[in-house]
């Protein structure tokens, strides 16, 4: 069969970093959209404030031991992810499971705590919808939606690993969860002191 | 996702090549190679196309009067924004992006030398999400939906339905997650499947183009996409706050089609221009690294998701956004000298590519300037020390322009610049996306119609805008305030002639594909490599089998074919 390319010669086959790359513009995509919420958070919180106003409905309790709990989890979760990296780069995938397992184990737990704040805050219960709750729930609704794309990733990656797919040779799809993963930690950091501390 | 596992060499030595065979209604709605995915953008695009303009010309006939009487009446000021926002949400989302990601979906892994598109079944999940998601944003305006109008919200009874204004948002978001997907993946090959040798600065220039502007669109798309996070979250509520209250949606929206960020769609037609002038004169393009330092200075020109007027309504006055809409002239100007500086070297001989991709740019230009003269009023402004009575006045006027039609100049010339690169891309590259070229001479007349075209409809803008016609105004209220009515209503009328030839422009090209290459009667001689190209695209059979390449070729030059790695390795 006629494949008449060039005569230009071959090039030995180059390692392809396709999902690094591609999780790298994916990681820059979500911290944009998290950085366009939290512009419009702190513009909007700063100016209902200039003006004397409350910003957090006066009957709403923001709490922070579930933020306090969610960061140390998380926090803790990025050194168990890292164990997850170090363990498939010397080959032990029997430590690399157990780290990808331990780290979904306290993704669940993040969720759990999430959907506990959410139920305890009373942002709109008494007072009815205000601009603050609406912001906050965008903002931590729209992490939660983040964090369990997170968990589905890490799983996959998991999985392929299981699988034998990544190995000391080949790491790429571990890493890219552990990016991801160490973003969304980041991004909670943010949360957690943006919207939880300074409320 | 999974890696590009489906088309490798070892397929490619099975398959056909060298002719046009999507592979029936599999191939059509299974497909993950690139090259029907990118077939399948370019179709759905040009039909979006077609729509956005036949809404454009109902916007336009809207503000037609004869006599004392509108030619069109849309009943109420809510159907005649749905109308007005749907015509702008079509043109970029349902017409100028996808065609842009099909074009380059098709182009670049060709260009790379790669095998197909990173993450191919990603990318037809990506097209086929986005046209579900924009065939049910159209219906849902069509159902009464649609992203607001400016109107204050007693309008909202007279007609907007709260379910299909919610539809309308979550399809529009699905739609955009889309279009971010496939040029992540678009993204993905040009950095990761280049072959050995080929470093970023020697990239052909549609897809060094493409990097760019698919970079900016990650940046900026997401923060959009907050923005409508937000608004749908308020609009979940039994009684909207601010952010999702009809009024407000697309004032919180509408940033994406004004500058700087509007330039951010059009940075492609440069790069397009830059693939097809130096194959059209035979020569290479004189200082490439210039023309690739000048597309990255118009996209960090247009990135513009800072300029956001409903949480910052004095962006128009601030020195970043003023500075960024004045330089963005310069870079289209340094490209247009390096183009001028290759012709001068060139044997000239006009194709229809040529002529396309001249008008794209020249468009581009005007859009800049435009802009430029938009925003220059605080610019102006800052050398007030001057304390000159007329000067004050200039500067007042200058301010009082931009919330006019000017600002619809400005996104009318960069679209319309867009579409017309995109046209010159199609007309370039038939040869190797279909396996026949097309009309030469259709394609030439097509482009004079879209230059006058939009010399009419853009030109009509420009001018109503300095005699003051409203933005965003309902038929009603457009000629409030107006310098002198009966300019604003002639020029109205022109641009309604230019809007028609807009389309008439756009349907003779999908004239010329349907006879070319649907009818089969297009030229299908020497397909592989009719112009002589440059670039790796034109080394492999047209249409290319799959897999592409049997091998990835070395390269150390921005113009591989003209001048080999290897001595020896002459083009065919």
């Amino acid at each position: 069969m006629n494949m008449a390319t060039t005569n230009l010669p071959a090039a030995p086959p180059v390692r392809s970093r396709n999902i690094l790359v591609s999780v790298g513009f994916g990681i820059a995509a979500v911290l944009m959209y998290f950085g366009g919420l939290f512009g419009v958070y702190l513009r909007e919180r700063s100016q209902v404030r200039s003006v004397g106003g409350s910003w957090i409905p006066d009957k709403a309790r923001i709490e922070l031991t579930p933020p306090g709990m969610i960061i140390w989890t998380l926090l803790i979760s990025v050194a168990v992810m890292q164990w997850a990296v170090y363990s498939i780069k010397r080959d032990d995938r029997q430590h690399a499971l157990l780290a990808v397992g331990t780290t979904l184990a306290m993704g669940a737990m993040v969720l759990v705590q999430h959907g506990w704040q959410l139920s305890q805050m009373n942002l709109v219960a008494d007072e009815g919808p205000t601009t603050a709750a609406t912001l906050i729930y965008t903002i931590v609704g729209s992490y939660m939606v983040a964090f369990v794309i997170g968990m589905i990733f890490v799983a996959l990656m998991g999985f392929r690993a299981l699988a034998g797919q990544y190995s000391s040779r080949q790491t790429d799809g571990i890493v890219a969860a552990s990016l991801y993963w160490y973003c969304l930690v980041f991004i909670y950091f943010i949360i957690w002191i943006a919207v939880f501390i300074a409320k | 996702m999974t890696e590009n596992q489906t088309e490798t060499g070892s397929n490619a030595a099975e398959s056909a090549s060298g002719s046009l065979d999507i592979g029936g209604l599999a191939g059509v709605f299974g497909t993950s190679d690139h090259k029907n995915i990118g077939r399948l953008y370019i179709f759905f695009g040009l039909s979006g196309g077609l729509l956005a303009l036949i809404l454009n010309i109902f916007v336009r006939f809207e503000r037609i009067n004869i006599g004392s009487v509108g030619i069109l009446d849309f009943g109420s000021s809510n159907q005649f924004f749905q109308t007005w926002s749907l015509s702008r949400t079509t043109l970029l989302f349902f017409c100028v992006l996808p065609l842009l990601i099909g074009l380059a979906s098709y182009i670049v892994p060709l260009q790379v030398g790669a095998p197909s598109l990173s993450f191919p079944r990603a990318a037809a999940l990506a097209f086929w999400a986005w046209a579900i998601g924009i065939m049910i944003h159209v219906v849902t305006v069509f159902t009464d939906g649609g992203l607001g109008e400016p109107d204050p919200i007693s309008q909202f009874a007279q007609g907007m339905d709260p379910d299909a204004t919610e539809l309308s948002m979550l399809s529009i978001a699905m739609v955009v997650f889309a279009l971010l997907l496939g040029t992540v993946c678009v993204l993905a090959t040009i950095i990761s499947q280049r072959p050995q040798g080929m470093t970023l600065f020697e990239l052909p220039l549609f897809s060094w183009s493409m990097l760019i502007a698919g970079g900016i669109w990650v940046l900026a798309l997401p923060v959009w996409l907050s923005n409508l996070a937000v608004s749908w979250v308020d609009f979940q509520g039994a009684d909207a706050l601010r952010y999702g209250a009809v009024e407000n949606i697309w004032d919180q929206l509408s940033w994406l089609w004004s500058q700087p960020m509007i330039f951010a769609f059009a940075i492609p037609v440069l790069g397009i221009a830059g693939d097809v002038l130096p194959v059209s004169l035979e020569v290479p393009q004189r200082k490439y690294k210039v023309q690739q330092i000048a597309i990255g200075a118009m996209g960090a020109l247009s990135f513009g998701a800072f300029a956001q007027p409903f949480f910052n309504p004095d962006v128009a006055n601030q020195a970043v956004f003023v500075v960024m809409g004045i330089l963005i002239v310069l870079p289209i100007l340094v490209f247009l000298g390096g183009l001028v500086d290759t012709a001068f070297r060139g044997n000239l001989s006009l194709s229809a590519h040529l002529i396309l991709s001249v008008v794209g740019v020249l468009a581009l230009l005007v859009a800049a300037v435009v802009s430029a003269f938009h925003v220059s009023g605080p610019a102006v402004g800052a050398v007030q020390e001057l304390n000159d009575s007329w000067l004050d006045g200039l500067i007042s006027w200058l301010r009082d322009v931009q919330g006019t039609v000017l600002a619809t100049a400005v996104m009318e010339h960069a679209l319309i610049a867009s579409v017309i690169g995109i046209i010159a891309g199609l007309y370039f590259w038939a040869p190797k996306i279909f396996g026949y070229q097309l009309n030469r001479n259709v394609g030439i007349l097509s482009a004079l119609t879209l230059l006058g075209g939009l010399a009419l409809s853009g030109g009509s803008n420009i001018i109503n805008g300095i005699l003051d016609e409203g933005d965003e105004v309902y038929h009603s209220s457009a000629y409030e305030g107006v310098w002198d009515t009966n300019a604003v209503e002639f020029f109205n009328i022109v641009g309604a002639i230019g809007s028609l030839l807009l389309l008439a422009g756009v349907g003779l090209v999908i004239l010329d594909l349907t006879i070319s290459v649907i009818l089969r009667k297009g030229n299908e001689e020497n397909a592989k490599d009719p112009w002589g190209g440059h670039t790796l695209e034109w080394a492999t059979d047209s249409p290319p089998p799959t897999g592409n390449f049997t091998d990835a070729p070395v390269v150390d030059n921005e113009r591989p074919l003209l001048f080999p790695a290897v001595t020896g390795g002459d083009k065919q």
